[in-house]
């Protein structure tokens, strides 16, 4: 096993970011299919493109998103969920 | 975990798109801010580096993609002409590193051909496809130094893509790829159908005798080995060119400026190629007037039009034509 080259002064940084531009690609890889997805399916049509692309009326999954948002942003409260050594 | 074709394909794409962000936007800017330690100029070495991993070793990489491939890529190649040589034993200095983050480097597996023909369509973003043209453009570059000669030889031809262009312009039976390369030799005389001859030999001690070509080429191979194997390859170049012969090599030189330098040997670092910057600190003009040449040419190489013009700002690899008679 060789140590990875660095290039930044502490090199969590660098491999931190690799961690981000790996997400980003999958983001990219996931937002391609799903483009091909909506084609097709709008070429069958059994998807209505305006209908999907339109502004909703209401808040349609308000609790889902709370929720995501809760469980991602707690990362920074830095509390402990399972009591133990500090 | 597979990888199916569009998503490798939009996983590569994603990655060109940032390479060829980092080559217009990033470059430009950490040269204009030149100092060495800059956040910029950091980001500019990781993505130099992590990207070309990503691009062959990733989850979306060239590896794992064609290696899911492998039982059919493997059969294609059945029946290849190449002319291979089970006795060579391959150089140290070719094996110690995987070169290009090629994993197993160019030689060791027998897809790697495959894997080194896919890589190389996105090595210059700017390029794209247009890449074939600067195979193109040496390929006239030479022939207008050595016109309709009767024998080619192209040292390091890897999968071909440099040898093409020549037996295109000249027929079949007149150009001979070498290369160390079993596999990409095997592509190459693949996709040939005849049209060149691919023999796997050392270009640094062939088994040609005297006087064998009247133009002897290669395409960056020169900074893929170390300066005491550019010299025998040189002084090999030398010894089989017939007299009045050419040779007529493409590689990188960087300018003398000091960013020219820090980036040119940096990507060498970066990208597994350890000889570009021993390469640039040879003499190589004193070197081939030492081996017998004359009429030598030393001098940037302009792979697309206007890449040598004054305002030229994007990165670029800094192509050089190194060109002489043989005397």
């Amino acid at each position: 096993m060789i140590p990875e080259q660095t290039f930044f002064p502490d090199p969590a940084l660098d491999r931190a970011f690799g961690v981000v531009m790996a997400l980003a690609q999958e983001v990219w890889v996931m937002r391609d299919r799903m483009a091909a997805m909506e084609a097709q399916l709008a070429e069958r049509g059994v998807l209505q493109v305006e209908k999907l692309n339109a502004e909703p009326a209401g808040d349609e999954r308000a609790a889902e998103r709370e929720a995501f948002v809760q469980h991602l942003m707690q990362n920074l409260l830095g509390v402990q969920q399972a009591k133990g050594p500090r | 975990m597979t990888i199916d074709g569009r998503a490798f394909a939009a996983g590569q794409a994603f990655l060109l798109s940032t390479k060829t962000w980092w080559t217009r936007v990033l470059y430009p800017e950490v040269r204009a801010e030149f100092e060495k330690d800059t956040v910029l100029y950091r980001y500019f070495c990781w993505l130099e580096r992590h990207l070309q991993r990503f691009k062959y070793s990733g989850r979306y990489g060239l590896q794992p993609y064609l290696a899911q491939d492998r039982a059919r890529l493997e059969k294609s190649l059945e029946g290849a002409p190449a002319e291979l040589n089970p006795g060579l034993k391959y150089p140290e200095y070719y094996t110690r590193i995987d070169i290009h983050q090629h994993p197993g480097g160019v030689w060791s597996d027998p897809i790697a051909g495959f894997v080194y023909e896919r890589g190389a369509r996105s090595t210059t973003p700017l390029a794209g496809q247009r890449h074939r043209d600067l195979h193109e453009r040496l390929t006239a570059a030479a022939l207008e130094r050595c016109p309709a000669p009767q024998r080619v030889l192209d040292m390091g031809c890897g999968f071909g893509k440099s040898t093409r262009p020549f037996s295109e312009a000249l027929g079949p039976g007149k150009v001979e790829g070498i290369d160390l390369s079993a596999p990409c030799l095997r592509l190459a005389a693949r996709d040939a159908a005849g049209a060149a001859r691919f023999r796997q030999v050392d270009a640094s001690r062939t088994d040609y005798p005297d006087s064998s070509f009247d133009l002897v080429t290669s395409t960056m191979l020169l900074h893929e080995m170390p300066p005491a194997v550019v010299e025998k390859t040189l002084a090999e170049s030398a010894r089989l060119l017939k007299k009045g012969g050419r040779m007529v090599h493409l590689d990188f030189l960087p300018a003398e400026d000091e960013f020219s330098r820090l980036i040119h040997f940096g990507h060498g670092r970066r990208n597994n190629e350890p000889f570009m910057e021993p390469l640039a600190g040879m003499d190589l003009a004193a070197l081939l007037e030492r081996l017998g040449f004359r009429n030598m040419e030393i001098r940037p190489f302009e792979e697309a039009d206007g890449a040598l013009a004054p305002g030229y700002q994007y990165w670029r690899f800094p192509w050089t034509l190194i060109s002489a008679e043989r005397w």
